[in-house]
């Protein structure tokens, strides 16, 4: 994954995040958009790709949104380390295991965030049902935006097979 | 030959502490990253304000087409509604003009000419936990950090942090962090209402257990914290219990509708403080 395409997907999904997320499911909605790219990154590839991608996703999320900044951008660094470390060490190729890194990933972000207010005493009581739902709602998206990924250059490559053959038996017909 | 582990623990532990001090500068000086803040705000909500229309239209249109199956039923109930509500209106008219006399024979009339701006909510927040919209209006506009925000059903919010040119973000009431000096309408009991866990409603902090509140009493911002002008609604009690300490437990449900926001206006000017006839004590 290079640096434009982890660009523009974090750019993407803070639009998102603000603009269309209020407006289909109102606004406060338990997802992280954001949270969903670093964790595909970090995935896909590394550690190293994935705590820069937490660093620079996070400040963003931080700089847009009403709290500290920097809280947000430490929980994801931390994040995208250890989803990277994880997905290095075992094979989340399969769904049901991606599934399962994105839920672990959003409490680990979640503990991080909320651990990070609680020392700074701004008090941030949350419950756990809204927790759970959003480390499902991110889990959720988080493997359909990697089975996209790795389902959708194949698709794009077979189709494009598929035309240049089409091209080579008719092509003389058509013209 | 360099280890890359160590390297890529090197590089984590150096980011993580760049985020603990830029953390730590913030919260010892109590100030905010505004140079940064300001540069990808401002960037960012022209992206937002593109993002919003497109999505706007969208979703405007789907709405046109799927709401028409039952405009009609909905036609005939807010006629009904109309009706009942220009009688009561007829009402208010009455009482309002007495207490207009009444205030004149006092001489305590002020004038309460707020200088406002439209502006349109174009974005939400970019976390999950916080709850700040973006507006559409900005410095250029007269929005200034704390100024007020309002609609017509009552108070939406402050502004917080040095706006953009052309966008300002706003901290709706229900987030967490948000407060405002209140007053129980009907008692003129005091309390200070903040945004709750529960982000449907609010609480209202620091009312005695002595004072008189029921259930459905009206809660208006009293002007004492100098953000929000005096006696705009914030909503009405929803649940009133006797707390551990001194104080009472109450849940107001607030009068806007924060997930439905789409236009508010913004208190840019207050009328100066009414000069009180003075006398001797």
């Amino acid at each position: 994954m290079n640096t434009a395409g982890v660009g523009l997907g974090l750019g993407l999904a803070l639009a998102l995040q603000t603009t269309l997320v209020p407006l289909v499911a109102g606004p406060g909605v338990p997802v992280d958009l954001v949270l969903v790219v670093v964790v595909t990154v970090a995935i896909v590839s590394g550690p190293v790709a994935g705590l820069w991608t937490g660093t620079v996703g996070g400040l963003l999320q931080d700089t847009l949104s009403g709290g500290v900044v920097g809280v947000g951008g430490l929980a994801k660094t931390l994040v995208g380390y250890l989803a990277g470390l994880f997905g290095s060490q075992f094979n989340v190729a399969r769904p049901r295991h991606q599934l399962l890194v994105f839920f672990g990933a959003s409490l680990v972000h979640t503990v991080c965030f909320l651990g990070v207010y609680g020392l700074l005493s701004e008090g941030r009581l949350t419950s756990y049902s809204a927790e759970l739902t959003q480390a499902t709602a991110n889990a959720t998206i988080g493997v359909a935006v990697a089975v996209a990924l790795q389902v959708g250059p194949g698709v794009l490559e077979r189709r494009r097979l598929r035309r240049r053959d089409l091209t080579r038996r008719f092509g003389r017909l058509v013209r | 030959m360099i280890d890359f582990r160590r390297r890529t623990g090197a590089v984590l532990l150096a980011v993580v502490v760049g985020h603990v001090v830029l953390i730590s500068a913030q919260v010892n000086t109590g100030s905010r990253v505004g140079v940064f803040e300001g540069m990808t705000f401002g960037l960012f909500s022209e992206v937002q304000r593109a993002f919003s229309r497109v999505a706007g239209s969208t979703v405007r249109i789907w709405d046109g087409y799927v709401g028409l199956i039952s405009v009609r039923a909905e036609n005939a109930a807010l006629r009904e509604n109309l009706a009942e509500l220009q009688f009561r209106l007829q009402q208010e008219r009455a009482l309002a003009q007495r207490a207009r006399g009444l205030e004149e024979l006092l001489g305590l009339r002020q004038n309460i000419g707020f200088s406002t701006v439209s502006a349109r909510v174009i974005a939400g927040d970019a976390s999950p936990y916080f709850r700040t919209a973006t507006i559409d209006r900005g410095s250029g506009d007269g929005v200034r950090r704390d100024s007020a925000v309002v609609s017509p059903d009552g108070v939406v919010g402050r502004v917080v942090g040095d706006p953009g040119l052309r966008a300002a973000k706003v901290q709706l009431l229900v987030d967490r962090s948000a407060a405002a000096g209140a007053i129980i309408e009907r008692t003129r009991a005091a309390g200070l209402v903040t945004g709750d866990a529960d982000e449907r409603l609010v609480r209202m902090q620091y009312v005695s257990n002595l004072e008189d509140v029921q259930l459905g009493d009206i809660v208006v911002t009293s002007g004492v914290d100098g953000v929000y002008p005096k006696g705009f609604v914030i909503g009405e009690v929803e649940l009133v219990d006797r707390g551990d300490g001194l104080y009472k437990m109450i849940h107001v449900r607030p009068k806007v509708e924060f997930n439905d926001l789409e236009d508010v206006l913004v208190i840019v000017r207050e009328p100066a403080p009414s000069t009180l006839a003075t006398g001797g004590e």
